[in-house]
C-alpha cells in the first residue's frame, strides 16, 4: 500500500465568507457548516469558536480532537464505516491541513475533564494548544439517551473534520510524506536479514464513554485484528473514549499514531515493519485471556522477532498489557511497552495497577499524577462549570483568584500512550 | 443463573438472588469481592476500571461466578493489587460525591456492556 500525506501548513483560523485555504489561513465560513451539521437530526444547535495558539483560551471538556483533511485520489473520503460509504482505506493521496484541528466538546456527563489550554502552564502539556482549533459544540435534541448523544458528538466532529478538510482540495501541499510498505513476503524480500517488528495497539472497548471504532466497528465485539498502518494513518481508527483525557488516543493521534511513524522511519533501515495488531481492552478475565492469547498467536503466526505494544487507559489495562508482554517474552518475542505511570504527587508509587517480571523494557508517557497549576483563562469555551470538576478533587485545589491546582490526568494528552505528545522519557 | 454482582450502585434493582449488595463504598465493594474470591468464588469482571477518572466513583459494580473448588492465585494477585491500587489513588484525593448520579449512570452502562459481551440477557438483572 502506498499513502500521501500531502501536508498544507495551516498558519492561521478564521471565520469568513468562504471556507477556503489562502497563503496558509484556512477560512471556514460558520453558517454553512452549521447548517450542513444540523443535517443530523440529533443536533438542535451548533456552537462553532476559535482558538489559536497563545490566545488565554481554556477548552473544557474536550472529547475528541480531528485532523481536517480531504482524500483526492484513492478510496474513502472522510471516515468509511461512520460518515461515508464503506472504502478500503490506505492507499492514494490526502491533503491535510496540517496545524488545524476539530475539537468536539462532549458535556455527556458532569464528570468528564479533558483541558486545553491554548496559553501558559497549561499549554505545555498538551499536543494541542500548538494547532489552530476549531472547536465544535453541540446541544443535542431532547430525549436522547447517553449512548446516542455520544455517537452524536462523535459523528459531529467527524463530519465536522470532512467538510473543513474540503478546503484544501485543490490547495498546493507544503510538504508530500509518502508511506509504502508491501506484503510481508515482498518486505521480507526486499530486507531478508531485518529482524521483523510488529506494533499492537490496545484501545478501550468497555462501553459508554469507553470505546474506541475500527471502519466504524466498535473494538469491543471484535478479536483482535491485523490491518496495514497506512489504513490507521488513513483514518480508519476512530476514538469514543471520553473519561480518560490523559491517555486517551484522540482521532487525531491515530490519524498521526507516532508509534507507526517511528516505526515507518525505521523499516528498512533497522527493521522490518510487518503491521498493526488492533486489540481490545475488554472488562471480563475471560475476555481479556481471549485477546491476549489471539493477540501473542497472530504475533507468532506472523513471525515477529519484536513487538512495541501501546496501552489506552490505565487500571484494568494494565493486566491486559502485561499479560500479552508476558505471552510475547515466553514466546521468544522481544517485547517493548509503551504505558504511562499513575505513581502519585511524588512519583513514588507503583506506577501500574499489574506487574510482570518479563516487562523489562517500558517506555513510560509519564506520571498522570503530577500536579500543575492553571492561572485563570480570559475565555472558556465549552463548559465553564467543568472547571470545578477539573479542581475538585482535593482541599486547595481552587484558588480565590480562580488558579486551579490538577492532575496531568485532566489535561488531554498530556501523558499520550502512543508517544504524541509534549513529554520525553530520560533514562537516570 | 451463574452471576452475581456485588455493588453498592443504587440503580441496580436489589435482587437479591443476583446480587451481593454492599451498604458502603467502592473501596467496601472490592474488599467483599476480595473476600468472595477467597471463599473460592470466580472473579469475571476486573475490578477496576479503565482510567483514573473511574476511580473517583462512589459507585463499583463487579461480577463475580461460582464457587469453584479451588481458589484461583491469579484472581487473588488481581483483587489484592486492586485494592492497593485503589488505596493508592485515593490517598491523595477524594471520592467525586458531586458528580455521584453521572458515575452511577455509567457504572450501570459498563456493566450492561460487560454482561453483552457474556451473552448475558441483563434485563431481569439491572
Amino acid at each position: 500500500m502506498k499513502l500521501e500525506l500531502r501536508r498544507i501548513h495551516i498558519k492561521d483560523i478564521q471565520l469568513g465568507d468562504k471556507t477556503e485555504v489562502k497563503g496558509g489561513v484556512l477560512t471556514v465560513n460558520e453558517e454553512e457548516l452549521i447548517s450542513k451539521l444540523k443535517e443530523d437530526e440529533r443536533v438542535k444547535e451548533v456552537k462553532i469558536d476559535i482558538a489559536r495558539p497563545g490566545e488565554k483560551v481554556r477548552i473544557i471538556p474536550v472529547k475528541d480532537v480531528i485532523e481536517p483533511r480531504v482524500k483526492i485520489e484513492g478510496a474513502g473520503n472522510g471516515f468509511p464505516g461512520v460518515t461515508t460509504k464503506m472504502a478500503q482505506l490506505g492507499e492514494g493521496k490526502v491533503n491535510v491541513l496540517h496545524g488545524a484541528a476539530v475539537v468536539t466538546v462532549g458535556d455527556i456527563v458532569g464528570f468528564q475533564e479533558g483541558v486545553i489550554d491554548m496559553w501558559g502552564e497549561g499549554a505545555k502539556w498538551t499536543p494541542f494548544s500548538k494547532t489552530y482549533n476549531l472547536v465544535v459544540d453541540i446541544v443535542p435534541v431532547e430525549g436522547l439517551d447517553p449512548h446516542a448523544h455520544e455517537a452524536t458528538v462523535r459523528a459531529v466532529g467527524l463530519k465536522a473534520a470532512e467538510l473543513i478538510g474540503e478546503a484544501g482540495r485543490d490547495v498546493e501541499p507544503d510538504e508530500v510524506l509518502t508511506y509504502e510498505i508491501g506484503s510481508n513476503a515482498e518486505e521480507t524480500a526486499k530486507y531478508p536479514d531485518l529482524p521483523k517488528v510488529l506494533y499492537v495497539e490496545m484501545l478501550i472497548s468497555q462501553g459508554l464513554l469507553h470505546d474506541g471504532y475500527i471502519y466504524g466497528v466498535n473494538s469491543q465485539n471484535i478479536l483482535p485484528t491485523l490491518m496495514h498502518p497506512n489504513e490507521e494513518l488513513d483514518g480508519a481508527v476512530i476514538s469514543g473514549n471520553c473519561v480518560a483525557a490523559c491517555d486517551k488516543i484522540t482521532t487525531y493521534q491515530h490519524q498521526n499514531n507516532s508509534v507507526i511513524l517511528d516505526l515507518y522511519a525505521q523499516h528498512g533501515k533497522t527493521i522490518n515493519f510487518m503491521g498493526v495488531i488492533l486489540t481490545p481492552e475488554l472488562t471480563t478475565l475471560e475476555g481479556k485471556f481471549r485477546t491476549c492469547d489471539y493477540t501473542a498467536k497472530l504475533c507468532k503466526m506472523i513471525g515477529a522477532d519484536g513487538v512495541i505494544i501501546s496501552e489506552e487507559g490505565y487500571g484494568n489495562p494494565d493486566s491486559d498489557l502485561l499479560m500479552i508482554c508476558k505471552r510475547l517474552e515466553d514466546a521468544g518475542i522481544k517485547t517493548v511497552l509503551i504505558t504511562d505511570e499513575c505513581s502519585g504527587w511524588d512519583g513514588m508509587s507503583q506506577p501500574l495497577a499489574d506487574t510482570a517480571k518479563e516487562a523489562v523494557a517500558v517506555v513510560s508517557g509519564g506520571n498522570v499524577s503530577h500536579v500543575v497549576t492553571l492561572p485563570p483563562a480570559d475565555k472558556v469555551i465549552g463548559n465553564a462549570k467543568a472547571i470545578e470538576t477539573l479542581a475538585g478533587g482535593w482541599d486547595g485545589s481552587l484558588e480565590e483568584d480562580g488558579t486551579i491546582k490538577c492532575e496531568l490526568n485532566a489535561v488531554i494528552g498530556s501523558t499520550s500512550e502512543i508517544g504524541y505528545h509534549n513529554l520525553t522519557a530520560k533514562l537516570y | 443463573m451463574k452471576y452475581k454482582i456485588v455493588t453498592n450502585n443504587p440503580l441496580i434493582k436489589p435482587n437479591s438472588e443476583n446480587l451481593y449488595f454492599v451498604k458502603g463504598s467502592y473501596e467496601d465493594v472490592l474488599i467483599k469481592v476480595r473476600d468472595l474470591v477467597y471463599e473460592g468464588i470466580e472473579l469475571i469482571s476486573h475490578p477496576l476500571g479503565a482510567s483514573m477518572r473511574m476511580l473517583y466513583s462512589p459507585y463499583r459494580s463487579i461480577i463475580v461466578g461460582e464457587k469453584c473448588n479451588k481458589i484461583d492465585p491469579y484472581h487473588i494477585e488481581i483483587i489484592e493489587n486492586s485494592i492497593l491500587n485503589y488505596r493508592n489513588t485515593l490517598e491523595s484525593r477524594k471520592v467525586d460525591w458531586v458528580n455521584k448520579d453521572d458515575y452511577a449512570l455509567i457504572d450501570k452502562e459498563l456493566l450492561k456492556s460487560t454482561f453483552s459481551d457474556l451473552e448475558v440477557n441483563y434485563n431481569n438483572l439491572i
